[in-house]
């Protein structure tokens, strides 16, 4: 029996070696994920180009692009604009509270504790709890004093005020967490060293846990970036109805009862994942380089 | 005099030390405290600071709305997504973490790529084509959800096996288990935190989904993020939202706390 087993496994040890093991250990991931995107963003492409009419008959066009290019011109500039300051504020304040949580000891586990609780809470809750607290007659207001009328406009106002500032919070949080996974060991190992050499605080942040947490950081933001860029439900509660982000105007003329807007809605759908793309392609090179260094 | 001045100076730096955590638990605390009030308010109108009566209305009315189901939906639709993304994302995993890929760019590229995509660009191509082909709205949200839990699944499996060393599963075979045995009883054991860790953010992401089942699930699917979606976008119940609000959010983050508390006491226990 035993001879059987030690047989069968010496076969299988040698089999695991050859490297088309591997290929059959992520063969069923890869192809869901080539079956289900390939197939959802050819259908998308088609619609957008009048393949794939609800009623009728098939007709290559650009007018989905064409019809509404002035509102998908506008969602383009809103989308990007809220993923680009709100990804900027994440990066910042998340570098802030990586930082402190691996200096402080006792309180940097409560904050990383509480940046855990965060980043489990669904963006949704974090949009519906964002509006109770900076609505004009949210919670903020009420306790400070401010009037209704003199508050600033931060829910469904000129600006994307309050759908930027959930974003940065939920993504803060992220941006946080995987800069401390990353660095954790390593920077309390060369911040002593850095110390015992004659570094102040300031120039061990600058000169170790900066260059450090850089693929961290770069990483985690494009990350953000792409998310915000691709969500839905935040600027849906908390954004103004024009100009909408590009997931909000995908979806508003999805559901449109006019079918002959799905080509539209097709159209806004393929700009946005075309934007992520096309940062993830640009930014790349980038993130590996910096991660390269170590 | 120069003593004063380095006293003054320390207890400055004393304060900077505790407002900078003071500053940041605050920037991530406080957008969650409306939802507290309003949960145990029963009349909170004008703009007076504190509700005029405290109470479960919201609760209530939670319950009436459908509370339960939708959060039993919400949890099977978790438990749906975790089942197929933590086997093949662990699997994957394993493939990249140990190296055992000639040329390991293309599927890791192909595995990160669902990050990126904008999960309601997916969801409508997908819908347009099983309104075609008649699949199930659940089995296409399922999917679908899948193909986003795949790359945190994988990279977090990926970042266990690269902790793990192959050659003890090697003296495991070599000792006369097979290899099934040897990846059940020697690996897996080893990789736990790593697992629940990749099962529990493919759980949060069938979870905790809005845009996937909304679009695919045309209001039919009536998950929890269903249920807060259109109490917060419409029904101006802050008390309703609050509550379905809290009961979305915190049955994960007990469970998290449960575990976190359990791994906790087993490495104590360990050490001593």
């Amino acid at each position: 029996m035993s001879e059987l087993l030690t047989s069968g496994s010496r076969r299988d040890i040698g089999r695991e070696a050859l490297p088309h093991g591997g290929a059959r250990l992520v063969a069923p991931a890869v192809l869901l994920i080539m079956v289900v995107t390939g197939t959802a963003l050819g259908a998308v492409v088609a619609t957008s180009l009048g393949l794939l009419p609800l009623v009728g008959q098939p007709r290559l066009s650009t007018d989905g692009f064409t019809t509404l290019s002035g509102d998908l011109r506008a969602a383009t500039r809103e989308s990007l604009l809220t993923a680009a300051i709100a990804t900027l504020l994440a990066a910042a304040i998340g570098l802030t509270i990586a930082t402190l949580a691996l200096r402080a000891g006792r309180t940097g586990r409560l904050v990383i504790a509480l940046a855990v609780a965060v980043v489990t809470v669904p963006h949704l809750v974090g949009a519906a709890a964002t509006g109770l607290l900076l609505s004009d007659v949210g919670l903020a207001q009420r306790w400070s004093g401010v009037s209704a009328a003199s508050w600033p406009e931060l829910v469904a106002g000129r600006w994307p005020g309050a759908t930027v500032l959930e974003l940065a919070w939920k993504e803060s949080a992220f941006v946080a967490l995987v800069v401390i996974a990353s660095v954790g060991r390593r920077y309390a190992d060369l911040r002593e060293v850095a110390a015992v050499l004659g570094a102040a605080p300031r120039a061990q942040w600058r000169r170790v846990l900066l260059p450090l947490s850089g693929p961290a950081l770069a990483s985690s933001s494009l990350i953000a970036f792409v998310y915000t860029l691709g969500t839905y439900e935040v600027a849906r509660l908390l954004g103004r109805a024009y100009p909408e982000p590009l997931p909000v105007m995908a979806y508003r003329l999805f559901t449109d009862i006019d079918v002959a807007a799905r080509p539209q809605a097709a159209a806004a759908a393929v700009v946005a994942t075309g934007l992520a793309l096309l940062v993830a392609v640009i930014t790349l090179p980038l993130v590996r380089r910096l991660g390269a260094d170590r | 005099m120069m003593r004063r001045t380095r006293l003054r100076r320390r207890s400055a730096r004393q304060s900077r030390l505790t407002l900078g955590p003071a500053l940041l638990a605050f920037w991530l605390v406080v957008p969650l405290v409306p939802l507290l009030m309003w949960a145990v308010s029963s009349r909170w109108s004008g703009a007076s600071r504190l509700p005029q009566d405290w109470g479960l209305r919201g609760w209530q009315e939670a319950l009436d709305a459908g509370m339960l189901p939708a959060l039993t939906r919400s949890w099977v639709l978790g438990v749906a997504v975790a089942l197929i993304a933590t086997p093949l994302g662990a699997m994957a995993g394993r493939a990249l973490g140990w190296r055992l890929l000639r040329r390991p760019a293309l599927p890791s590229l192909v595995l990160l790529a669902p990050v990126v995509l904008a999960p309601i660009a997916v969801a409508m191509g997908l819908d347009v084509v099983i309104l075609r082909l008649r699949i199930p709205g659940e089995a296409a949200v399922v999917l679908v959800l899948s193909v986003f839990a795949l790359p945190y699944t994988t990279f977090t499996m990926r970042a266990t096996y690269l902790g793990l060393d192959p050659a003890l599963e090697e003296q495991a075979r070599v000792l006369g288990a097979s290899s099934r045995q040897a990846r059940h009883r020697v690996t897996l054991p080893a990789a736990t935190t790593g697992l629940v860790t990749a099962t529990g953010l493919a759980f949060l992401v069938g979870w905790s989904d809005y845009a996937v089942t909304l679009l695919i699930g045309g209001g039919q699917i009536v998950t929890a993020p269903m249920l807060v979606g259109s109490s917060a976008a419409g029904s101006g119940n802050d008390a309703l939202t609050s509550t379905l609000a809290i009961s979305a959010t915190l049955p994960p983050l007990v469970a998290l706390a449960v575990f976190t508390y359990a791994a906790s006491r087993r490495r104590t226990a360990a050490q001593s």
